[in-house]
């Protein structure tokens, strides 16, 4: 799955935090996204998934022009989404259940295995760490490109993790055969990418 | 203070409305925790609130226009679930929603009743129900609007698991929140509206939220915390009733002494989030 985007503008109100974004991520490409606080990352990437509805321009996955709101959750089953905020919830939730979220629980079991956090499968997950978060949800988002989902989003998807998880984890990331666009500020992920596009107030360039 | 024998106690128990309101207990210890579960991870209490205001209005629109007070509130109840649902995803929430709704359906409740010409208080005595008093009619909508809620929660099990757990993970993994978030705001608005005519406006939290406190101390998961919710309701429940019988003292402030004390006991092993 492809993904562009064609002059996409992201509003906070009245306020333009992303200006005429252009660019295309071919199948199997990987994109880092980088930039300083507030410059624009995040909300162009929950833009494209979905979660922030106010912009302007064409975001297209695979050529498909964007969705409207009712059929959201379609595209949301065709993206693998890492959050920035590792979330614990307003209420429990075990590990094997985010990872059944995935709807390709066996994928996500064998790959929650190769990044160690298999075995806090019946654990609820705010009694994780930061590190061990970010790695379920790793492998909840491989697990959801086992199945329907054929592009991942990740919102700096290494920050809570040591500087050997880093280097692993930027590893997994870089062998996953599907489009990838990630924020980060990891040198080890940003060196692992064919491409870096770095954001400035609001605009976008690739370096 | 008047306490039975155990003979006067079983003699009680041949009788027609306390085997009714027994029934009536266990039915409604069995589903309403779930909605109470449901109220606290959607982080909503001022819900219960807004609906028993909501449930007047409809009481006395029912009175108003000759219809069935009860049924009327339970509609008034779900049109005002389904109304609140858009503002779910906003990140103030939905208590300034339920706080305006409830001033205004009061209001308006009052209104009605002024212009119909009807007794206020023979419309607040439908709000003050008590298990006792409960009549066939009562069971019969307690027990359908039961099977619903074990519906919806056996249907959507891992849906409601991911709602409750974080919005955002749930719309990413595909459930459509817009719509089970209208449909969990219905079902809870016709739960609260049933249960007030079952223990009594102020009491309907002996059978919805405290034992979905008590159980949110308790559980690792929605599923644990629906079986705890259930555990604690359904034990603290009969006990506060058989409390009620023994020492012949008003079943609801009994139910929900009993049930706040067992939840209480549950802060003892409170694991925080």
């Amino acid at each position: 799955m492809s993904l562009q985007l064609v002059n996409v503008s992201c509003w906070h109100g009245k306020m333009c935090v992303v200006s005429e974004v252009s660019f295309h991520i071919a199948a199997g490409e990987h994109v880092a996204l980088v930039g300083g606080n507030g410059s624009g990352k995040s909300t162009l990437m929950r833009s494209i998934l979905g979660l922030h509805r106010a912009y302007h321009g064409q975001i297209l996955l695979h050529g498909k022009a964007d969705v409207p709101r009712a059929d959201l959750h379609d595209r949301f089953r065709s993206i693998a989404y890492m959050p920035q905020r590792q979330t614990t919830g307003h209420f429990p939730l075990l590990v094997r259940e985010l990872l059944a979220s995935s709807r390709q629980l066996a994928a996500s079991q064998l790959a929650a295995e190769r990044l160690n956090v298999w075995q806090l499968a019946a654990r609820p997950l705010h009694t994780l760490s930061g590190g061990q978060l970010q790695r379920v949800f790793l492998a909840r988002a491989i697990g959801m490109l086992a199945g329907e989902a054929k592009l991942l989003l990740a919102d700096e998807p290494t920050a809570a993790l040591d500087f050997g998880g880093q280097a692993e984890i930027a590893q997994v990331l870089a062998d996953l055969p599907v489009a990838t666009l990630v924020i980060t500020h990891d040198r080890a992920v940003m060196s692992r990418c064919d491409r870096v596009f770095e954001m400035a107030g609001g605009c976008l360039r690739e370096v | 203070m008047t306490i039975l024998t155990f003979e006067q106690f079983t003699e009680l128990l041949q009788l027609l409305p306390v085997q009714r309101a027994v029934f009536a207990i266990l039915i409604a210890s069995v589903a309403m925790p779930i909605v109470g579960v449901f109220i606290v991870g959607l982080n909503i209490m001022s819900v219960r609130f807004a609906m028993m205001h909501v449930a007047l209005l409809g009481i006395a629109i029912g009175l108003l226009l000759g219809l069935d007070p009860t049924l009327c509130g339970l509609v008034l109840c779900a049109l005002a679930g389904a109304a609140t649902a858009p503002l779910a995803g906003r990140p103030a929430g939905l208590s300034g929603p339920h706080g305006f709704l409830m001033t205004m359906a009061i209001a308006a409740a009052l209104f009605v009743l002024s212009l119909s010409g009807v007794n206020a208080n023979g419309a607040f005595e439908l709000l003050w129900g008590s298990i006792l008093a409960t009549r066939n009619s009562d069971v019969v909508m307690i027990a359908v609007i039961s099977l619903l809620v074990l519906g919806l929660y056996v249907w959507q099990r891992r849906s409601l698991g991911l709602l409750l757990f974080d919005r955002e993970i749930a719309l990413c993994s595909g459930v459509n929140v817009e719509r089970l978030t209208l449909i969990l705001l219905v079902v809870i608005a016709l739960a609260v509206a049933a249960s007030v005519r079952l223990t009594g406006a102020l009491l309907v939290d002996s059978i919805t939220l405290l034992p979905a406190l008590g159980a949110r101390n308790l559980g690792t998961s929605l599923s644990s915390c629906v079986r705890w919710a259930i555990v604690l309701a359904v034990v603290g429940n009969l006990l506060g009733f058989v409390l009620t019988l023994f020492f012949n003292q008003p079943p609801g402030p009994m139910l929900v002494l009993t049930v706040g004390g067992l939840t209480l006991l549950t802060y003892l092993k409170h694991r925080s989030p």
